[in-house]
């Protein structure tokens, strides 16, 4: 029962320390054109190799790009899509964080990578394996407004959102990325619907190659959906925990076939947790869990937190996997 | 019945009265103060005097346009949340932390007990009230989004952290009506977010506002008020101010199911569209919400703060806004 660190997805791409707001800078410089596109990438990617060697140096196994790139969750990847246009702020469930919200206007058509590249810069320039993160078709699809007549409702877009997750599923496999994590936070909100997660992950699947998928759930409880989830087309599972109160005796009383990410850590907030609130758990869980290996991450991603409580999480979560390794 | 309550507090309103929210366009000079002060190359009091120099302006403003409930547009005011916990004990300020796009701020920290540090902003009303005869709104930022918009590194959970926050809160509702003040507005916009935690924060605004004679106003926005609907009915206020002048909500379905028992403010203006409304458009507006509820139960204002406009733009909006109100009030026979 291999317990990894993992960065969840998202890190803070400022901080309030010396050097770290240039990429606030470059960004009003860029909208405002005085920073080119090409120098704007620049910085961009040394903010990458930054935060990722500031994961790797917390201890961490696998680390993100930290979605530095991604205007946000929803956008990044929907708005390249073609037959997608960009629309306003909506609140990102219950965050002070919003997303742009999709406009659906036209065929959702993938016409070529658009994580590949992002994937390949951040492995470039990582010490450690970096694991790609994807909003799910179901996600993507809650959050879309529909404009077009090619399509009548949520499930019908979900179809062509998954289409376009194939593809670039099958194009990060062949480059060489070894885990991918598919976030469906939505799916806790509509629970009737798992079953259309479900079918869009068996066809998402079926491209991975040799990578390993993860299904990543966030702000809602797991709990009513745990069972059904085991029997998911995925290798791994994701939770988080701080919004389950049942998660962890389940998971106890009922075992899991799968590898199973531990969103023990609060993404959402400053305070450290005690040990004695992380380490009966992880013995609890862990010896129940057949899939491997497993991950001890945070609830959600970083972002939420300002740089220097994001570094600090994830040096906490080094210590309680030592704590927990070391005594058992 | 709230109207009763208003005439009972000494405040007579005509049917349809026009208020706004909260926060107005802070004026150029007002903006290049605070950035000066913020880099410790002007003083406080020099801030202060245009802080004063803006809500007089403000203040005038109104009532050229005519609204009937003025506020002091809260030029004082940096964020809505971070205006009281920078004044509380138990807070601290945490790094930059992103909200959107480019877009950063400082997300409050509750570090131990959130003390009430004395007036907040009885000063800044007391100021406002003193410039015009017609009421001006008491306003402050409910225990339930200081905690929601807040980390927590003291309290046990959220509901203790949200409750201890209403204690604190009351002092300043008490301290606002022993100023004079009559009608005071709670701003509540996360309210919605967790629908299961409504019961705590309506147990949080019993603490607030309980016994206390001032006619109440809750503002919330974002909302998911279709799932937390006939639960906001029991929050103890006079007034909801809900932002659903743009919602696809069924409001008419939710009032016939539960039948609203408050006053209703209706957000009328887009705050988020450089686009002014016409006259013509906010009446449609209002009209719509006549549809649904008697004229006397109806209060008329923009959905959120006008902050984000121009001061050209909050002006004209809010021309329209009154003019529409005005007119339908003529036609009422209710001038």
């Amino acid at each position: 029962m291999a317990l990894l660190l993992a960065n969840h997805s998202s890190y803070p791409r400022i901080g309030d320390g010396a050097g770290q707001q240039r990429l606030r800078r470059a960004y009003a410089q860029h909208e405002r054109g005085e920073v080119t596109s090409r120098d704007f990438e620049a910085i961009q990617a040394s903010v990458i190799q930054e935060i990722v060697q500031e994961q790797a140096g917390a201890g961490l196994d696998l680390v993100t790009d930290g979605q530095i790139r991604w205007y946000d969750p929803i956008s990044h990847f929907a708005g390249r899509l073609d037959g997608v246009k960009i629309n306003g702020l909506l609140r990102f469930f219950d965050t002070n964080f919003y997303i742009r919200q999709p406009v659906v206007v036209d065929r959702i058509f993938w016409k070529e990578p658009i994580l590949l590249e992002e994937y390949r810069s951040a492995q470039a320039v990582s010490p450690k394996p970096v694991k790609v993160i994807l909003t799910g078709p179901y996600t993507l699809g809650r959050f879309s407004i529909i404009e077009s007549s090619r399509y009548r409702d949520v499930p019908e877009l979900v179809a062509d959102y998954t289409e376009a997750l194939m593809k670039e599923v099958e194009a990060l496999g062949k480059a060489g990325a070894t885990l991918i994590q598919i976030e469906e936070p939505s799916m806790l909100h509509h629970p009737g619907d798992a079953g259309l997660v479900k079918v869009a992950l068996t066809r998402i699947g079926s491209r991975k190659g040799s990578a390993r998928l993860l299904l990543a759930t966030y702000f809602g409880d797991a709990a009513p959906l745990y069972e059904a989830l085991q029997g998911f087309p995925v290798d791994g599972l994701g939770f988080d925990f701080t919004y389950s109160r049942g998660l962890s005796d389940l998971i106890t009383r009922l075992g899991s076939d799968k590898a199973i990410a531990l969103g023990l850590i609060d993404g959402r907030n400053t305070r450290m947790e005690r040990m004695e609130e992380i380490l009966p758990t992880l013995r609890k869980v862990l010896p129940k869990v057949k899939g491997s290996p497993s991950y001890l991450t945070t609830s959600c991603g970083l972002e939420y937190l300002p740089r220097d409580k994001a570094y600090l999480k994830l040096k906490h979560m080094a210590a309680v996997r030592a704590e927990f390794v070391g005594r058992g | 019945m709230s109207r009763a309550k208003l005439k009972s507090l000494g405040i007579d309103l005509p049917i349809l009265p026009t208020s706004s929210v909260g926060s107005f366009p802070k004026p150029d000079y007002l903006v290049d103060a605070r950035a000066k002060f913020a880099k410790a190359k002007i003083e406080r009091k020099e801030l202060e005097d245009l802080e004063r120099q803006a809500t007089g302006y403000w203040i005038k403003t109104q009532e050229e346009i005519g609204l009937d409930v003025l506020v002091d547009g809260e030029m004082y005011r940096g964020d809505m949340v971070a205006y009281f916990s920078e004044l509380m004990p138990g807070f601290e300020q945490s790094g930059l932390v992103r909200s959107y796009g480019n877009r950063y701020y400082h997300k409050p920290i509750i570090v131990g007990e959130a003390r009430w540090p004395g007036p907040m902003t009885v000063g800044w009303w007391r100021y406002a009230q003193g410039l015009t005869k017609r009421p001006v709104k008491g306003m402050l930022t409910g225990p339930y989004t200081v905690m929601d918009w807040s980390f927590n590194e003291h309290y046990p959970d959220r509901r203790s952290a949200c409750l201890a926050l209403a204690r604190e809160i009351r002092h300043e509702v008490e301290a606002l009506v022993e100023a004079g003040a009559k009608i005071i507005q709670i701003d509540e916009p996360a309210l919605s977010v967790r629908p299961e935690e409504l019961p705590f924060a309506i147990e949080a605004m019993h603490v607030v506002t309980d016994g206390l004679p001032a006619y109440f106003i809750l503002h919330a926005c974002y909302g998911a008020f279709d799932t937390i609907y006939s639960q906001m009915l029991k929050l103890p206020v006079d007034n909801l101010d809900l932002a659903i002048s743009h919602s696809t909500l069924n409001l008419m379905e939710m009032f016939r199911r539960d039948p609203f028992t408050k006053d209703l403010s209706v957000g009328v203006l887009d705050v988020h569209s450089h686009e002014v409304e016409t006259p013509e458009t906010v009446r449609t507006r209002i009209e719509r919400a006549l549809q649904l509820l008697p004229k006397e139960s109806l209060w008329i204002d923009p959905d959120c703060g006008l902050k984000t406009r121009t001061v050209e733009e909050a002006k004209g909006k809010l021309i329209s806004m009154v003019g529409a109100a005005k007119r339908l009030r003529v036609e009422a026979g209710a001038n």
